[in-house]
This record gives structure tokens, C-alpha cells and sequence, in this order.
């Protein structure tokens, strides 16, 4: 496993807990206050850049009109058309990231969808232009409102239709406001990807990628049970029975004894590596005793000092102990094996609403992440929809993090 | 007679060593992987080569390709395959080409000490030891096809000995019939099963194993 990455590498797996723009589904970031007004500042320049826009249509139109209409030069005509329109898309996209914290994929949109997208933005932009010109009319109005109160210039009944009237504009114009805003949004989305349709299918490729990676990893995993068995338990069984087999050929007692005696020492050897197989198989404990105590085993059976910390008040479910398992037991072994580490360090501890893991060694860093080792525990944390990172730079020290949702 | 044994597990090693020098073999070399057991049959020309099937790097067959190129480039040097489990493909590969001073045993064979030492004197005296269990498996896999399933009992236990390569006299002894019933039980079989009479038994091995194969 030593990568010949060079350098820190940091090896992350998509999750479903990572932030996603706001269009990106139900798990997206609560609002900060900056946040916020972030947004009402990005609304409120979508109003210019709308304008930009539309000057940006009308130029177009004046002057490239004509030779978009004759056959000969439409080809050139559109071209530059495409390529101014690419320019004003390309500050919308920035306008969406920098306000609205939007992280759009690499992708390619066709010509056809920025003149469209364009099109469609410039309208909303220029639309919302006029709901926030009327929210302003209508703070206006209110302050003349105000005055007329503190003047007492009013009846009340004038005063009570005034206030019910401005108050259903105020709603209607804010309503308007927040599904522009939206409209925004969607319209971005569509242009510079990702679709809901997108969405879904990277979901379903995503999955179908873990399911695979599982099945993988469990062929991996019975491969190596197969392994022990044989490599193990039935080597030792074999000499064992050689040993019996030349006992009873020997040709004076003593050394018949002799035999014996190593025979027995054997047999009690071949136990021992068949507990530890089917250990390294199921770790029992797991069932019977729990997580803490299987982490317990983990550490007596490491040749590394291992440093524990465990923080978890609730019982977890069954499959997050297993798993959790097996990503500090992958972990450890790794480290025992590539990293001439003196110490490592668990940690583990329940969050709101996953499960942090880390296991830190004083190795020698290096860790590859596509490593036999590793890409098993990705697919085992893949699998619960989890995250895992790896961070190992040349000549260490080796973290891997993983978080597991507690579903 | 003189031995060169490859087997990756130390343990294992040592004991099969220890166990041919009682038994008053020698015990030229062991070695634990494929390249090395072939740089040591080509300066030391053993009398004969016992060789684990899974052996490093990769653990998958690297033992039988060094017996089927020791087989292909010293003919006289016997050798004996151990293989974790039956493995039809390894034992034909083995097997066919020629099963003179051959042999596929299972490696819990090794277990029974009197039949693994009765197997190397075997195919050292230029015969061939196939694993009981590994006749038995071919001989189950034919049975719902063939001219084999018409074979009374005893000649199905006279087939099943004769194709692990022992002698007509050995099978005697094993079934405790007499050595004409033998004879005659064999000559029944060759007839069932349409093979040419022939001497040799090595060459009767190969043809009742080329036979269940098919």
C-alpha cells in the first residue's frame, strides 16, 4: 500500500452529508444570517444583470439581425451570438456560486440551452426588476402612509383600508419575490447541470456502483476466509496428522513420545489459529458483548499499542456496529501491516446524526486509497451511505476518518 | 530414493522432510516457491519432486506449471502434486500427456503417512498414484452417461483402484479377492468400456482416466 502518490492525499467519497446546493435535496445546510443577506444581495443584482441582458438581446438583435436571417452568414452570426451569450451565462453562473453558494459540476451546456437559459433569466431578472421596484413603491406609499397618521390627516376607517390593502400587496409582491428567486434557481440548474433528472440518475449510478463494490468486497472477504482455512488451520492439521501418522512408525517408544508430545503442542496451536480465523471471519463479541468489547479484541490481538477512545451513550444498531467495526479492524491492520507505526489511536463517537470514526497512526504515511485494503472499506462505508477519508502524506502520520449515518 | 520437495508452509515442509529421512530418503532440497524448485531439480536431478499445487506470488497454480515443465523437460524425474482440493483440470493436465512416474495426491493425504510413502515407492518404480477421492469424483461425474453405470459393484471398486494406479496384484490385496478374480473382473470392464487390451499399467490408468474425463 505504499501509493506512489506523492504528497498529502486526501481521498473523499461522496455523501449524502456533504452540503449541496439547496436545489441538491432535503439535506441542505440551514440559512445563516450572512447567508442570507448574501441571497437578497444575489436577487437584488440579478435585477442589473437582467438588464445586461436584455441591452445584450436588443445590440445582438440590431446588429446581427440581418445576418442570422441570410443563410450565408448565419453560421458566423450565431457563432458570435452563442459566444457573447456564453460570456453573460458565464456571470450568472458566478452570480449563482458566489451569492447563492450553487457548486455546479463540470458540464458543457449546448448552445441552444444558454440562448435559451438567457432568454428565460433575462425575462425573470427583468420581472423581478419589477417586483422589487414595486416593494419600493410600496415602502414609499407606507412612509406617506405614516405621515399622514402622525399628521392626522386620516379617518380610521381610511387608515384600516390602507393598512389591509398595503398588507395583501406587501404579501403578494414578497410571494412574488421568493418564487422568482426559485425560478432562478431552477433556471440555473437546468442550464449548468445538475437536472432533478441528473440528480436521480447519478443517485442510481452511485448505487449501483456500491451494490457492486459490496458484492466485491464480499468475494474479497470469502477469498480470504478461504485462504486462512487453507493456508492455516489446514496446513497445521495436516502436520499435525503427520506428526501422529510418524508416531506410529517410529521405531522405539521414546521416540514415539517424543512425537506424541509434539503432536499434542500442535493440536493446541491448530485451536488457537481456528479461534483466530473465526475471529477474523465474525467477531462474536460483537453480538454478545457489543462494540466497545469487540474494539477491545481488536486491540489485544494488534502488535501495535492501541489507544481507545469510545463515546457513544446509546446502544447502535446491528449493522452500524458491524460495520464499525470492520472499518477500525480494516483500519488497524493496515496500519500494523504497511506503516511500522509505534501507536495508533481510536476514536468513536456518536454525532447528532452519524457516527464518527478515526483511526490515526504514527506510521509512515503513504497510505494508497485504491489499495486493496482501503477500497474494501469504502464500499463496506459506501454501502451505508457514509463518507470515508484517507489522509496520508509521505512519512505520515496516517488518518482515516469515516462517518456513517446512524439511519 | 532421492527428493526435492516445494511447499510454502514452513511447518509443513519441515515435517515432510523429517518424515522421508526416518522413512531413510534423501531429502536433496526444500523449497518453498516454484522458481527455486526448478533451479534446484536442474542442478540437483532428483530421483523425484513433491510439489504443493498453491505456492507465492500469486498462490494460484504456480506448482503444477513447475510439475508439467519438469514432467515436458526431464521425463525421468518423477513428481507428485498436492493439491488443497480435487481439481479436474490440474489432474488432466498432469494426467494426459503421460502418467508414467505421476502423481496427483490430495494434501491430506499427506496425513496418511503409509499411503502417501506407498504412493511415492509407486510412481518411483515408474507407476502413477491418482487420489482415491479424485477417481471417485470422476467416477460419480459419469455415472448417469455412461457404459459405467452398468458395471457391477465389484468391478466399479476394481475400476476405482486401478485408476489410482495400483498393480493387478495390489488390488487384490486391497479388495481381498484373488488375483484371477481381479483379472477376469478387469477383462469384463475392458470390454464394457471398449479399451484395447494393454500391458502396462500405467498406460491402463491413463486410458480409463482419459475415458472418465471424456
Amino acid at each position: 500500500m505504499k501509493g506512489d502518490l506523492a504528497g498529502a492525499d486526501t481521498h473523499r467519497l461522496p455523501s449524502p452529508l456533504d452540503p449541496r446546493p439547496e436545489n441538491g435535496g432535503a439535506l441542505a445546510p440551514p440559512v445563516q444570517p450572512t447567508a442570507r443577506l448574501l441571497r437578497v444581495a444575489g436577487v437584488l443584482l440579478s435585477c442589473f444583470t437582467a438588464l445586461l441582458g436584455l441591452l445584450y438581446f436588443m445590440l445582438a438583435g440590431a446588429l446581427l439581425g440581418a445576418f442570422l436571417l441570410w443563410p450565408r452568414t448565419r453560421g458566423r452570426a450565431h457563432a458570435l451570438l452563442v459566444a457573447g451569450a456564453r460570456r453573460l451565462a458565464a456571470l450568472e453562473r458566478s452570480r449563482r456560486s458566489v451569492f447563492f453558494h450553487d457548486r455546479f459540476p463540470e458540464h458543457h451546456a449546448s448552445d441552444q440551452q444558454v440562448l435559451r437559459y438567457l432568454a428565460a433569466r433575462t425575462y425573470t431578472g427583468l420581472l423581478c426588476s419589477i417586483v422589487v421596484g414595486l416593494l419600493v413603491f410600496g415602502v414609499i406609499l407606507a412612509g406617506l402612509l405614516a405621515a399622514g397618521v402622525a399628521r392626522s390627516t386620516m379617518t380610521w376607517q381610511e387608515l384600516l383600508t390602507q393598512v389591509v390593502l398595503g398588507s395583501v400587496l406587501l404579501f403578494l409582491d414578497v410571494q412574488g419575490l421568493f418564487s422568482l428567486a426559485a425560478l432562478d434557481t431552477r433556471l440555473a440548474r437546468e442550464c449548468f447541470g445538475p437536472s432533478e433528472r441528473e440528480l436521480l440518475e447519478r443517485r442510481i449510478n452511485e448505487l449501483a456502483a456500491s451494490r457492486a463494490a459490496v458484492v466485491h468486497a464480499v468475494d474479497t472477504e470469502r477469498r480470504r476466509v478461504e485462504r486462512d482455512l487453507h493456508d492455516g488451520v489446514q496446513q497445521r492439521l495436516v502436520a499435525l496428522a503427520m506428526l501422529l501418522g510418524r508416531a506410529r512408525r517410529s521405531k522405539t517408544p521414546e521416540q514415539a513420545d517424543a512425537l506424541l508430545e509434539q503432536a499434542h503442542k500442535e493440536s493446541q496451536e491448530v485451536l488457537t489459529e481456528l479461534r483466530e480465523v473465526a475471529w477474523r471471519v465474525y467477531p462474536s463479541a460483537l453480538d454478545n458483548l457489543g462494540l466497545q468489547e469487540a474494539l477491545g479484541g481488536v486491540s489485544e490481538r494488534c502488535s501495535i499499542p492501541i489507544r481507545i477512545e469510545y463515546d457513544v451513550p446509546e446502544p447502535l444498531p446491528p449493522s452500524l456496529e458491524t460495520a464499525a467495526y470492520f472499518v477500525v479492524s480494516e483500519a488497524v491492520t493496515n496500519a500494523a501491516k504497511h506503516s511500522s507505526a509505534e501507536d495508533i489511536f481510536v476514536s468513536v463517537k456518536a454525532c447528532d446524526t452519524f457516527l464518527a470514526i478515526l483511526v490515526r497512526d504514527s506510521g509512515v504515511g503513504g497510505a494508497d486509497p485504491a489499495g486493496s485494503g482501503l477500497t474494501g472499506l469504502h464500499s463496506r462505508v459506501a454501502a451505508l451511505d457514509g463518507s470515508l477519508n484517507v489522509h496520508s502524506p509521505i512519512g505520515g502520520p496516517t488518518t482515516i476518518t469515516a462517518e456513517l449515518p446512524c439511519a | 530414493m532421492r527428493v526435492i520437495l516445494a511447499e510454502d508452509s514452513t511447518l509443513l515442509r519441515e515435517g515432510l522432510i523429517r518424515l522421508l529421512t526416518e522413512e531413510g530418503h534423501e531429502v536433496l532440497a526444500g523449497v518453498g516457491d516454484a522458481v527455486s524448485l526448478l533451479r534446484e531439480v536442474e542442478t540437483q536431478t532428483p530421483d523425484i519432486v513433491v510439489t504443493d499445487i498453491r505456492m507465492p506470488p500469486t498462490h494460484t497454480d504456480e506448482g503444477l506449471r513447475a510439475a508439467v515443465e519438469i514432467r515436458k523437460r526431464w521425463p525421468g524425474v518423477g513428481v507428485l502434486v498436492l493439491s488443497q482440493h480435487v481439481e479436474r483440470n490440474y489432474a488432466a493436465q498432469l494426467l494426459t500427456s503421460n502418467a508414467e512416474r505421476v502423481g496427483y495426491l490430495l494434501k491430506d493425504r499427506v496425513a496418511q503417512v503409509d499411503e502417501f510413502l506407498d504412493s511415492l515407492e509407486r510412481i518411483h518404480a515408474g507407476g502413477a498414484a491418482i487420489d482415491p477421492e479424485v477417481v471417485r469424483q470422476l467416477v460419480i461425474r459419469t455415472t448417469h452417461t455412461d457404459p459405467l453405470s452398468r458395471l457391477t459393484p465389484r468391478e466399479r471398486s476394481v475400476i476405482e483402484a486401478l485408476a489410482q494406479g495400483h498393480t493387478n496384484a495390489a488390488i487384490a490385496q486391497k479388495l481381498h479377492i484373488s488375483l484371477s478374480s481381479v483379472e477376469k473382473n478387469l477383462n469384463m470392464i475392458f470390454d464394457r468400456l471398449e479399451l484395447s487390451h494393454t500391458t502396462g499399467y500405467s498406460r491402463r490408468v491413463l486410458a480409463v482416466l482419459r475415458y472418465l474425463e471424456s
